[in-house]
């Protein structure tokens, strides 16, 4: 009912944009205007500063989610760039530092696949049922802060204590007596990491990033990412070039903004296609996500290093995996790679093919005796490693379990991918796979298919309806929305299917498995899952 | 555990709920021309409200609209009850917020009140509200929340009875406090009121004073698991059963593991006629059903109703006949012998099944679209 529609409206709120009009000192003092202007209709101005707004800090996603809601419930009339002047101020003073962020930011970072797990059986079943535990975690509030939240859940939504996990207990009391003096302990409004988030200096963005990543379904890549100031304070212009792992090249353009001191959120196009990065910033780390705008299913695991002086990392090897016995080319990517290539013992070095400060690449021969795992450094630099393998004992379907969705078809809904990687094991010296000596091969390519999960998706016939799963890439399209004359009981092509990646290993198959629910349309995504 | 089954069994039918989605989209307005068409004393009618803003009149006997009344305001979620007069038609509309009373000769609003009491409250009520034996009252409770400018605050809920002769601008005359999460009730002809919630209670409407008749939540049985209720369809049936379907699960043993416990369909039931009470388990639960409903003819059978039309032996607890459906329905309806099935709810066609053989025998196409959640009810005028 009503909560469907509200979240429907969120659903056009895609992401935090960038604040591309406003000059530095003026943002601030005009997103203080600004909040006067817009707020005080309803808010009250209070010591601490505006009621409610004051008590509160989250991430900039988070705030603009919170000042979305004033639009679409209560009506409030702010443009689009008003907004983002708003959110930039009150993500920048009253933000999360880093470290609380930790082990939350799959959610910023749109991992939507995310099986979430907490020690708290209350806590997922109260305050993760709906939304993810994380859209909780990544927000401080005093308990009054916490109470009044509750109080806008139950008012808004008043069939959350019928629901599943509401009706079985005393929703409300056990939300105000047992959950907010939880919630106002762990998460609350004070801290010391804000406080000496806050007065830390600014951290070095411009200049040249080394820059290694990895999307599923397609592969790795490396390049470099030159950054330099933008047009307005926090603002940087980029652009990036590099190559994917099969030597095709990728290069983008575009822009970053910088919330809270580190939360970077940068608009890009790469090769043609809208791109979007959330990453945080680090002592000349960047780490996160880069994904297709439009599609954030599709996306990469991100790290990149500055090149300045004392930054000297490696950030990855491409491919980080050698067949013992075998040759082959490695590169290794990273910052300040300076000085002598340091390769484990057993693997030779039978060329030095190029080299600079962000790539050095090499051809190596492995010997059966370098089996394991083992670090490789450029002079100063640390970080990366190389796994020589003898076979394949085990393959694993990452992730486990994950949905797609249906869309398409003449419906506004376009279809949600699935997209997997193959991660190869070594069974280790005593050849048995899942006992401690085992180590991580990598990702390597495999045949792809997909079985019926259970007995109910044989008699459904999911895999005829549900999709198509390409078999070199690991990329499953889900089938058209809409409901299905030709299925049972005229059902739309949703499905429960069994992902299965093959590699041979000397004649025999090597089998993983995972688990693949095609699901209706998402009637909502907001900015945080 | 219990849970991850019935979310399993939920999954697919979200299937059904897609499907809905769409119809919804295609609603027309309805046809207005019928609406001063008087209702035939002694002729059997179904009435069911769908979107976008109709209450249909069906008549049984032919098996068609007879007439539709244009709802004023919002849609949602359509819950109808009969008056005792046959002449009445109480609907719970505009998102949970308004209980109208509708004069089905003339399609005119005759009883209107607010569940919102106050300018800066919203008050729902989820699926809560009846009227009396002898028509002179009405029941609900409400479920405030008080809208402050910058902070929201939910109030404590309330049982309130209306006189349903005071018009259009209806205010409570009693206020009682009321437990919160309470759902749907029914009025027994002694005056008493039971309403479901986290126990199904008698309720004394002079006084307020609520005495559990039967034990949901704080049924503590060390052979079963606690039961889960899902249930805002108050059908006021023919032979005066106020049934409501719940799922439980029978543990092996005192270890009361649940990977091993039975899950299992029961009902509680109300006789509104003796205020006899019985709470028992019906069958194994292989699915998941919205209603259920008890033969008018034989009380020892239950039908269930959701992906399909299934048919119980209650002594034996056993399940008899099951029948696949085109699509799914939600709220099942009898006619007063017994020998009918109505299936509504979801999309805008009714499908009727004889009650014994469970085989097809037609459907009713209502003008606009997707019934939703909303409650009809079979009368005899
Ligand atoms: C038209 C009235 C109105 C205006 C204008 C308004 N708000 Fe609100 N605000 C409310 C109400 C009502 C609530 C409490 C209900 C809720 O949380 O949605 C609220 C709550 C909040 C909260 C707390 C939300 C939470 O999750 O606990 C924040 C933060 C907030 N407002 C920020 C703002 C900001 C920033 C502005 C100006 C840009 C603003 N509001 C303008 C009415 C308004
Ligand atoms: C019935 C489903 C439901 C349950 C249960 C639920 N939430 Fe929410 N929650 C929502 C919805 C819907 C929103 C989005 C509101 C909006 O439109 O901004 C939300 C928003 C939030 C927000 C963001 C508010 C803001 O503006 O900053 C937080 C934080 C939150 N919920 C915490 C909780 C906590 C804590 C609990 C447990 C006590 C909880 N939720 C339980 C549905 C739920």
């Amino acid at each position: 009912m009503k909560i469907k529609k509200i979240a429907a409206a969120m659903s056009g709120v895609v992401a935090v944009g960038l604040a591309l009009a406003s000059s530095p000192a003026v943002a601030a003092a005009s997103a203080e205007a600004l909040l006067r202007a817009k707020c005080l209709a309803c808010h009250t101005e209070t010591d601490a500063g505006f009621s409610r707004i004051a008590d509160q800090r989250k991430s900039p996603e988070g705030w603009l989610m919170s000042i979305a809601r004033m639009q679409i419930v209560h009506g409030l009339k702010i443009t689009d760039e008003e907004r983002r002047a708003v959110v930039k101020h009150l993500a920048d003073t009253q933000g999360l530092a880093p470290s609380e962020t930790e082990g939350s930011r799959y959610a910023l970072e749109r991992r939507l696949n995310t099986m979430e797990a907490f020690e708290s059986e209350q806590f997922t079943q109260m305050c993760a049922r709906c939304h993810s535990g994380a859209r909780v975690l990544l927000q401080r509030r005093p308990a009054s802060e916490w109470e009044h939240l509750v109080h806008f859940h139950l008012g808004q939504y008043p069939t959350a204590e019928f629901q599943a996990f509401g009706r079985d207990r005393d929703w409300l009391g056990i939300a105000l007596k047992e959950v907010v003096p939880d919630l106002a302990g762990k998460l609350p409004l004070e801290s010391e990491a804000w406080k000496a988030w806050q007065a830390r200096a600014p951290q070095a963005v411009d200049g040249e990033w080394s820059l290694s990543g990895h999307m599923t379904g397609r592969g790795g890549f490396s390049g470099v990412m030159k950054v330099s100031a933008g047009k307005a304070q926090d603002l940087h212009a980029l652009s990036f070039e590099g190559r994917w792992d099969d030597g095709k090249p990728m290069a983008g353009k575009g822009q970053a903004l910088i919330y809270t001191g580190y939360e970077w959120r940068a608009d890009l196009v790469v090769d043609g296609t809208p791109m979007r990065q959330v990453f945080a910033l680090e002592d000349g780390v960047l780490r996160g996500r880069m994904f297709l705008r439009d599609h954030d299913e599709v996306g990469a695991d991100v790290v990149a290093s500055l090149q300045r002086d004392g930054n000297a990392r490696v950030l990855a090897v491409h491919p980080a995996y050698l067949k013992a016995g075998d040759e082959g080319e490695l590169r290794i990517v990273g910052s300040k790679l300076e000085g002598e290539v340091g390769l484990p013992q057993g693997v030779s070095l039978l060329e030095t093919v190029r080299r600079s400060a962000s790539e050095v690449v090499l051809r190596v021969r492995a010997e059966a005796a370098a089996r394991g795992v083992h670090p490789v450094t450029v002079g100063a630099a640390s970080g990366g490693s190389l796994a020589v393998y003898e076979r394949i004992g085990e393959l694993k379907v990452l992730p486990a379990y994950a949905v797609a969705r249906i869309g398409g078809n003449g419906t506004p809904t376009a279809k949600v991918e699935a997209r997997f990687d193959a991660e190869a094991w070594d069974a280790g010296p005593d050849g048995q796979p899942g006992t401690s000596d085992d180590f991580r091969i990598g990702v390597v390519p495999a045949r792809w298919s997909v079985e019926p999960f259970d007995e109910v998706a044989v008699r459904d016939e999911d895999v005829k309806f549900a999709g198509l799963m390409d078999e070199a890439s690991g990329v499953f399209v889900p089938g058209g929305a809409g409901p299905n004359p030709l299925r049972r009981m005229s059902a739309n092509n949703v499905g429960n299917l069994k992902v299965v990646a093959e590699v041979q290993q000397g004649g025999t198959p090597v089998r993983g498995e995972g688990q693949l629910i095609v699901a209706p349309q998402r009637w909502n995504n907001p900015p945080i899952p | 555990m219990k849970n991850t089954m019935i979310g399993g069994a939920l999954r697919r039918s979200a299937r059904a709920a897609a499907v809905a989605a769409c119809v919804a989209g295609s609603a027309m307005p309805a046809a207005a021309a019928n609406e001063s068409l008087a209702l035939q004393p002694g002729s059997e009618y179904l009435m069911v409200a769908n979107y976008p803003n109709n209450l249909n009149v069906v008549d049984v006997a032919t098996a068609s609209v007879y007439k539709t009344c244009t709802l004023p305001d919002a849609f949602g979620p359509g819950l109808t009850q009969i008056s005792p007069d046959r002449r009445t038609a109480y609907i719970l509309n505009n998102r949970f917020g308004t209980i109208y009373g509708i004069e089905l000769d003339s399609c005119k609003v005759t009883f209107r009140a607010e569940m919102s009491l106050a300018d800066n409250e919203r008050a729902k009520s989820i699926a809560s509200f009846t009227i009396s034996a002898d028509g002179k009252e009405l029941y609900a409770v409400q479920n405030p929340t008080t809208i402050n400018r910058d902070h929201y605050r939910v109030g404590e809920p309330r049982f309130v009875v209306y006189d349903s002769s005071a018009g259009l601008d209806a205010r409570p005359v009693r206020t009682f406090p009321a437990p919160r999460q309470s759902t749907i009730m029914q009025a027994a002809p002694d005056g008493t009121l039971y309403l479901a919630g986290q126990n199904l209670y008698e309720v004394d409407v002079k006084t307020g004073e609520m005495k559990v008749k039967l034990p949901i939540r704080d049924w503590n049985r060390s052979t079963h698991a606690p039961l889960d209720v899902l249930y805002i369809w108050p059908v006021q049936t023919p032979q005066r059963d106020f049934t409501i379907l719940y799922t439980t699960a029978e543990y092996q043993d005192d270890k009361q593991d649940m990977e091993t416990a039975e899950f299992q369909y029961g009902y509680l039931n109300v006789n509104l006629l003796t205020g006899e009470a019985e709470a028992r388990e019906f069958g194994p639960l292989t699915e998941i059903y919205f209603t259920g409903l008890r033969s008018p003819k034989d009380r020892n059978i239950i039908y269930g109703l959701l992906h399909r039309l299934t048919k119980y032996d209650i002594a034996e607890g056993k399940l008899l006949q099951a029948v696949e459906l085109e699509h799914t329905y939600y709220t099942l309806l009898t006619n007063h012998d017994g020998s009918r099935l109505y299936l509504t709810g979801t999309f805008n066609d009714i499908a009727i099944y004889d009650a014994d053989s469970l085989t097809k025998l037609g459907n009713v196409q209502l003008p606009g679209g997707d019934m939703s959640l909303g409650t009809g009810q079979v009368f005899v005028r």
